[in-house]
């Protein structure tokens, strides 16, 4: 017996094997599926679109390990500037680099002085204008607040008077 | 479809567009966007460390403000004009948040508005303690900026 075949001649039982033949193939034409090119382009389209939008143009800058960043729900926009860290391992980083212990620094800030004097150097260098003495500092929030006022005591007193305190922005 | 005629040789007219490298660029687009996007907004509190500097003695007949932190939940807020304190306060909450909301009924009822009269507060200087934390002072400048007193000095305590 040919399924195939034309059903004119073929008696009741035939007829109802070359039907459920022919449902078998109609069920497997509709379970393949094709991929909607239109839609997922438009989804492309847009998650693209949406993550230009998204992609800031501010500077940005690198926050130091060990230093989590207290919460502010009046931040300002991040400037370019010297990144001073006071991470909570007690040790004071300057631009990424080791400086020393924060509480020596805070005794004896020669060597901290020392390298703030050449980042003034080599402002006035690559510079016409004047100093702007601008410099933020990151602070992790559980260490003491007396720690960062005497830091920042260091810096106005090495001409660095615009301190930058890096915060994570809650509008 | 539409075919040109006349000129013997057959051309189609209508372009199709190859979605394969046009859906490989968008699919690296989205990958590398959100590789290299920042979800964390990291911003700045602006601090004027001017006290003690010609700049603090510049304007005359000007408020200023002094928040001094006796401990996480109390604080003096002094109101002075030309250096002498004109208005004292004491500060008060059951929890540093507490302080924070009282802190800024104070500002908005008795210190801008002082006598009846809006005022304007050239500086503010806030002198922490060692028990506050950087969080908790960051907090408290967020109160001052939010009260649009811009030019905040932080001072270090004498006896901590």
């Amino acid at each position: 017996m040919i399924l195939n075949q034309s059903m004119v001649a073929a008696d009741g039982f035939e007829k109802h094997l070359v039907n459920r033949k022919r449902k078998k193939h109609w069920g497997l034409k509709a379970a393949g599926f094709t991929l909607m090119l239109t839609s997922m382009v438009d989804m492309f389209s847009m998650l693209v679109v949406f993550l230009l939008q998204t992609f800031s143009s501010s500077p940005e800058i690198l926050v130091t390990k060990g230093v989590e960043l207290p919460n502010s729900i009046t931040p300002a926009q991040v400037r370019e500037a010297p990144v001073l860290a006071i991470s909570s391992d007690g040790f004071l980083y300057l631009d990424q680099e080791k400086v020393g212990k924060t509480e020596d620094i805070s005794k004896k800030p020669n060597g901290l002085l020392k390298k703030l004097n050449v980042i003034k150097k080599n402002w006035a260098k690559s510079h016409t204008t004047p100093f702007t003495g601008e410099i933020n500092l990151q602070a992790d929030k559980e260490i003491q607040s007396t720690v960062v006022a005497q830091i920042m005591g260091i810096l106005t007193s090495s001409q660095f008077q615009s301190i930058e305190l890096a915060v994570v922005g809650h509008r | 479809m539409r075919k040109k005629t006349g000129l013997g040789q057959k051309k189609e007219l209508d372009a199709q567009l190859n979605l394969t490298p046009f859906i490989d660029l968008l699919s690296t687009c989205v990958c590398f966007l959100l590789i290299t996007a920042v979800w964390i907004e990291i911003g700045t509190v602006e601090v004027k460390q001017s006290h003690g500097t010609s700049a603090a003695q510049e304007k005359k007949e000007t408020f200023d403000l002094d928040l001094v932190f006796k401990d996480p939940t109390q604080m003096n807020v002094n109101l002075k004009k030309n250096g002498k304190r004109v208005q004292g306060l004491k500060v008060e909450g059951e929890t540093f948040e507490a302080l924070m909301a009282n802190l800024n009924e104070t500002l908005i009822s008795q210190v801008l508005t002082f006598k009846k009269k809006s005022i304007e507060i050239a500086t503010a200087t806030v002198t922490p303690r060692s028990t506050v934390d950087y969080g908790s002072l960051i907090s408290t400048l967020d109160v001052l900026r939010k009260n649009k007193i811009v030019n905040i000095g932080v001072l270090t305590a004498s006896g901590n």
